[in-house]
């Protein structure tokens, strides 16, 4: 074991942030809505636990569905760019202006164009998270190890088998490091796109911009959805590294000991 | 048909650079033909456009009668590489039968077992190990046996144990033959080095420097089974030393 006890410590830098928030609201005397106390966010959570879990649960799919999606269209889009340079000359720029655009900028278009609601969420978070799954695609697909790739020619295996047993597992690290950076991308999209003006589609986002519009509802449903979200993406977080260690063990990045 | 791989005539320019001259060689069914040469000589690309991974730029080419796209279609020839270059996220086991699961049409009626296959090379208590856990050698074995479980008539080695220790690549070549003779499996080996090639080969072919030229081609008629304590008799030494002064005959 470290003895220096790294957990210990990040636990005590966390009820630090916690007292200097505490004591800024307060002494400063800040408005609700703008800051809130983590006291009144975590009490305001534990009288209505059941309402926050469902909404944190709608959120928790919309993001997931929509990753998901983007995943296993950026795996099929992957494939074929990775097998044909032309085509991925063609579509590169394409997902670099996807990427480098903001998304918050245009999604009052997709709104209209898609209506509020379901697709639309679905649509943004699928929509933001397929570029950096395609570029994470073609690269780990690109990786797969030459002499391997020649054993399998040696055999006439086909491209089917080449990409199945070969090309995607060489895939999976760099697959990882899109999933943790999107999984964030996904929430902070699928929040924005439930607040998008007139959803009634329940979520995290869909409650705080219903409290941000009619404020009598108390900034406590405002923070509680924060904290949620905040939550819900360390969930993420720890969900795709968990996976990471069981379906990467045998990978360099995930092995502890050296030799 | 034509039994056996039959080389006539091949050769390689990559551009303006003469790779390989044309050459002539013929590895009979259940014979172990080795290529020896200095590095670049072109011997590696000669086995690379047996195995079908390259195109010759002149000459003709057939393993027992058919194109080498034809043999590998069929699984007739297995290719084992310089890195072992397994699986690394598949077990000694799974590595082992990749090639079996891969093309499955083209298997032979009865494939060789893998699991005996791996306790014949010593690597019977690491079936459920990974790449990782395993030393160098050890995963040139699970290489080997890749091969071995094709049950393929030919099998086509590139410096298999170049990246090896001394002590190890011996082992190697004695558990190589071992493997060979009992199935009567045909070799083309390419190696650099002077005692794989005595102790492995029926023949050895001794490739000049760029372009590659067979500069010899010299009989090894050592009794089989080849067993270790063959490389203190003084028959090897004999051809060993006469495969070096052609060697340095090429390299001139």
């Amino acid at each position: 074991m470290n003895k220096q006890r790294p957990s210990l410590w990040a636990t005590v830098g966390l009820i630090v942030f916690g007292v200097v928030w505490e004591l800024f609201v307060r002494i400063g005397e800040i408005k609700p809505f703008a800051l809130l106390e983590p006291s009144r966010i975590v009490r305001a959570l534990a009288e209505n636990p059941t309402f926050f879990l469902r909404i944190t649960w709608s959120t928790a799919w919309h993001t997931l569905i929509g990753v998901g999606i983007g995943l296993v269209l950026a795996i099929v889009t992957g494939a074929a760019l990775a097998a044909y340079r032309p085509l991925e000359w063609a579509v590169q720029p394409i997902l670099v202006l996807i990427m480098v655009t903001p998304w918050v900028a245009y999604i009052t278009s997709i709104i209209l164009l898609l209506g509020a609601g379901l697709p639309t969420i679905l649509f943004m978070v699928s929509f933001v998270t397929f570029p950096p799954f395609v570029f994470a695609t073609v690269l780990g697909l690109r990786s797969a190890d030459v002499s391997a790739r020649e054993v399998f020619a040696s055999i006439d295996a086909t491209p089917f088998d080449v990409f199945w047993r070969l090309r995607l597992p060489s895939a999976l690290p760099s697959l990882f490091t899109a999933a943790r950076f999107s999984v964030g991308l996904g929430l902070a999209a699928a929040f924005f796109a439930e607040g998008g003006s007139g959803s009634t589609v329940p979520g995290l986002g869909e409650t705080a911009k219903r409290t941000q519009l009619n404020q009598t509802l108390g900034a406590e449903l405002l923070w509680g959805s924060i904290l949620c979200s905040t939550v819900l993406g360390i969930a993420f977080l720890l969900g795709v590294t968990t996976l990471e260690r069981k379906l990467l063990k045998w990978h360099a990045s995930q092995r502890l000991t050296i030799g | 048909m034509t039994a056996g791989i039959r080389i006539e005539g091949i050769s390689k320019s990559f551009g303006t650079v003469a790779a390989l001259a044309p050459v002539d060689i013929t590895v009979e069914p259940g014979e172990v033909v080795t290529l020896l040469g200095p590095s670049g000589c072109g011997k590696t690309t000669l086995l690379r456009i047996v195995a079908g991974l390259d195109t010759p730029t002149t000459g003709t080419l057939t393993i027992d009668g058919d194109a080498p796209v034809e043999a590998r279609a069929h699984k007739r020839i297995g290719f084992v590489p310089q890195s072992p270059a397994l699986l690394p996220w598949r077990t000694v086991e799974a590595n082992a039968r990749l090639l079996q699961d891969v093309n499955k049409a083209a298997n032979p009626a009865s494939l060789p077992d893998v699991v005996a296959l791996l306790e014949q090379v010593g690597l019977a208590e690491f079936r459920t190990a990974y790449p990782h856990q395993l030393s160098g050698g050890m995963q040139q074995r699970v290489a080997l046996v890749r091969a071995f479980a094709l049950g393929a008539p030919y099998l086509l080695m590139d410096e298999p144990f170049a990246a090896l220790d001394e002590i190890t690549r011996a082992d190697m070549r004695h558990l190589l033959a071992a493997l060979c003779e009992p199935l009567n499996t045909a070799v083309l080996f390419v190696t650099h080095s002077l005692p794989e090639a005595v102790y492995l080969s029926d023949r050895v072919a001794v490739l000049s420097s760029r372009p590659g030229r067979i500069v010899d081609s010299v009989d090894v008629d050592l009794a089989r089974p080849r067993t270790p304590d063959l490389e203190d008799d003084r028959s090897f030494f004999t051809i060993e030393t006469k495969l070096r002064h052609l060697l340095h005959q090429g390299v001139r």
